[in-house]
């Protein structure tokens, strides 16, 4: 323990700054670049650490994300480890090479700072962009605190890298409440990162001229299905590896959640209704469940962390205990079952195989990045429970926080 | 008879055809044999199917003509995602008979492979069946080769070359296949049309005189090209990675040669090695000797002709119909060990294939 406080630093730093430090830390090869806030940050922060001399990496600064995505998946491919990132409708504008870099397997690690997608504009957070990616063969996990995104921005490459993965990894974190709020981080010292993360090596993959291979050439009905079900088994294979890059972290930085890595449960014991959703609207959650419980109801809130691979064996495990869960999303689908999230949505098709599955209902609350208060949390609570006691959870989302 | 209710009503026609430049002659033909047998009261559909993205010069492919006597066995039969088990199959150039690789990473396949017991081969060509069935892969089931006279139509992508191929080739049909429709029906298909008369004479022609010889188990060409194994899903390279070609190699499943319709042909003795041919081939066809010649691997070359064009010396490298050829065997190694034969056996080649020598 004290060993790795002397190699560890402590910064007040906020989210963009921290997976800038990790970029750092993971000496990473080569960073594309393209402006769009609150990604933008994490692009000063890097060409900062770089013309300080703290970091030896190329950075590319592309024309547009589409470039952007290209340059990284590129780099990757020709083995080089890769960073990039985005926001809003800026990683949608590179979604053409985000969708290649997953087909071509290539362990890219990007950062998505969540902003609403345009029109309107808004700078704040919504979850949309990056769940555009759902489906697609790119890994998705949520942060909550700006120690986490450091230390997951480590974790995404040790496990996107792993040779029985080569999956790329997106590390979403709240626009504004989480990459521009400072925090007291934890910066651990690059020996340390060193022990954790090996280096990037593709095999027999990499495009270099003593390795001549071509990647992706046009193929037809007769090979498609059978690139698909390989992504399909990585995307199941990276569950194993994600728990173990997670045991293998708290071993040497003694922090994370080796027990539970996909989703954190908090003060659920006993609990009747609990609370999901993702990233930051936890501490208002978390704020919410305390004063609830001080009261004596027995409320809790379920944190999900991964969102691809979806975490279906841990959510049954803990939803099945409740009595009603509510799902918080920071998104939407509109036109989709009860009018619901995203979230809600695949929680729910979690659940639907359990003998005695808890009710769910969905919250949208917190879009385009407006305040979700511990008030609104109280009021999902109660909005759960009266659901459950009505014996009507078949009902359409509530939108919590709406002027109405 | 219950026997007779179970017999299928579907007459699949399939249309080899050189990828572009008979495209248009596929289309238009496949279209109007569905509507001469729509007007003698079947259903139907067309649809081509390609291998190369989506196509190109002279890549073979594939339309067809699916008509049945009722929908739902129509919609039965369309379940596939090519028709396997035509009735009658066109093939519109005859160099084709070799072999086609008519969807990509496929491998070569033979010709007929696609042909029902008894079916329909018919064949646009000068050439008498004897000479087709030496390139002609054996098979073990019987079919019946029929020939229209004439010569490949070839066109351009927005261009149709309306030489009456297509009419002669609906009037083989008419008289091979009398079930999918009658001659009766090209006439009321040509009514409307230009050139009405003409039209109907040209497929009358053929209904009169195409040629129809029986080809029966075992006759025709031995067939020498490996069969292509699928990989299964965990077989293959993951990252949709090719490995490369070590240098001095080529890739077995990158041969191109069934594109071709005439071929290289270089008279070494007039070969100055000034490279261009080797330099400008798209195709990376040539090969390089060590006395710094350049033989083409007739594997891998799609004919294209570039070679021939870019050549400096008059009648060194010249492009001769592929079917005067039995092989896919390089010329170099003739040349070398006898000289005098070699430019003999050119001289014949040049004359087989109808060239002013």
């Amino acid at each position: 323990m004290t060993s790795v406080v002397k190699l560890e630093k402590e910064e007040v730093i906020n989210g963009c700054e921290a997976v800038a430090r990790a970029v750092m830390l993971a000496d990473v090869d080569v960073i594309a670049t393209y402006p769009i806030r609150p990604y933008t940050e994490v692009m000063d922060i890097v060409q900062k650490q770089i013309a300080d001399g703290q970091m030896d990496a190329e950075l590319i600064h592309a024309e547009s994300e589409h470039s952007q995505f290209e340059i990284a998946k590129h780099a990757s491919a020709c083995g080089a480890r890769s960073f990039a990132g985005s926001s809003g409708t800026g990683w949608l504008y590179g979604t053409e090479a985000i969708v290649i870099t997953a087909t071509d397997r290539l362990p890219v690690v990007a950062m998505v700072g969540n902003r609403s997608l345009d029109d309107p504009g808004a700078f704040g957070v919504e979850h949309n962009d990056a769940l555009i990616d759902r489906d697609i063969g790119w890994m998705l996990v949520w942060v909550d605190s700006q120690q986490e995104a450091l230390d997951t921005t480590l974790i995404a490459y040790r496990v996107a890298e792993d040779p029985s993965v080569m999956l790329p990894c997106a590390v979403a974190t709240d626009g504004a409440f989480l990459t521009h709020s400072t925090a007291l981080v934890r910066v651990p010292d690059k020996s340390l990162v060193d022990k954790f993360l090996p280096p990037y090596n593709l095999g027999n993959r990499v495009l270099h001229p003593d390795n001549p291979v071509s990647v992706a050439p046009q193929v037809d009905q007769d090979w498609v299905m059978e690139l698909r079900k390989q992504n399909d088994e990585a995307m199941k294979r990276s569950k194993g590896v994600i728990r173990k890059a997670y045991a293998e972290f708290y071993e040497i930085f003694k922090r994370g959640d080796p027990q539970s890595p996909f989703i954190e449960e908090y003060m659920t014991d006993g609990a009747d209704y609990v609370l999901v959703g993702m990233g930051t609207l936890s501490s208002p959650v978390k704020v919410a469940v305390r004063k609830l419980r001080e009261k004596g109801e027995k409320v809790g809130f379920v944190r999900v962390r991964w969102f691809r691979p979806f975490p279906a064996e841990d959510l049954r495990k803990s939803l099945a205990k409740f009595k009603a869960v509510g799902v918080v999303d920071r998104d939407y689908s509109f036109g989709s079952p009860n009018y619901g999230g995203i979230l809600y949505n695949e929680v729910r098709s979690t659940l639907y195989s359990l003998p005695n599955r808890p009710s769910v209902i969905c919250l949208i609350s917190g879009l385009g990045g407006r305040e979700v208060s511990a008030d609104n949390a109280v009021e999902m609570f109660r909005a759960v429970e009266q659901a459950y006691k009505k014996n009507n959870m078949d009902v359409e989302a509530k939108w919590i926080g709406l002027r109405e | 008879m219950s026997e007779q209710a179970q017999v299928s009503s579907v007459k699949n026609v399939e249309f080899h055809y050189r990828g572009i430049i008979q495209k248009l002659l596929a289309k238009k033909t496949c279209r109007d044999i569905l509507l001469a047998a729509r007007s003698e009261g079947k259903v139907g559909v067309t649809y081509g199917r390609y291998g190369d993205a989506p196509e190109r010069d002279g890549v073979p492919s594939k339309y067809f003509s699916v008509m049945a006597g009722h929908d739902q066995e129509l919609e039965a039969e369309l379940t596939k995602y090519a028709a396997d088990n035509v009735n009658i199959s066109i093939v519109p150039d005859d160099t084709m008979i070799k072999g086609v690789e008519p969807w990509a990473w496929h491998g070569i396949l033979p010709i007929h492979q696609a042909l029902k017991e008894n079916g329909f081969m018919i064949v646009v060509s000068n050439r008498s069946p004897q000479e087709l069935l030496k390139h002609i892969a054996k098979r073990d089931r019987p079919y019946k080769l029929c020939i229209i006279r004439g010569e490949a139509s070839f066109a351009g992508l927005w261009v149709y070359n309306d030489d009456l191929t297509e009419e002669r080739v609906l009037g083989a049909i008419a008289k091979v296949a009398p079930e999918i429709y009658t001659i009766n029906a090209l006439e009321k298909l040509f009514a409307d049309r230009s050139h009405a008369e003409q039209r109907m004479a040209a497929a009358r022609d053929a209904y009169d005189n195409c040629l129809v010889m029986e080809v029966g188990p075992g006759m025709g060409s031995d067939w020498y090209h490996p069969e292509i194994i699928k990989p299964k899903w965990w077989e293959m390279p993951e990252g949709i990675m090719v490995p490369g070609v070590p240098y001095g190699q080529r890739n077995p499943q990158f041969k191109r040669w069934t594109n071709r319709t005439v071929r290289p042909i270089v008279d070494f003795d007039k070969c100055i090695k000034c490279t261009l041919c080797w330099i400008e081939c798209p195709d990376g066809a040539f090969d390089v000797t060590k006395d710094g010649y350049y033989p083409v691997n007739y594997e891998y070359c799609s004919g294209c002709g570039i070679c021939s064009r870019v050549c400096p010396i008059k009648g060194c490298i010249e492009m001769v119909d592929e079917l005067v050829f039995p092989d896919l065997n390089e010329h170099y190694g003739s040349w070398k060990s006898n000289r005098e034969e070699y430019s003999k056996w050119i001289r014949q080649k040049k004359e087989e294939a109808g060239m002013v020598v």
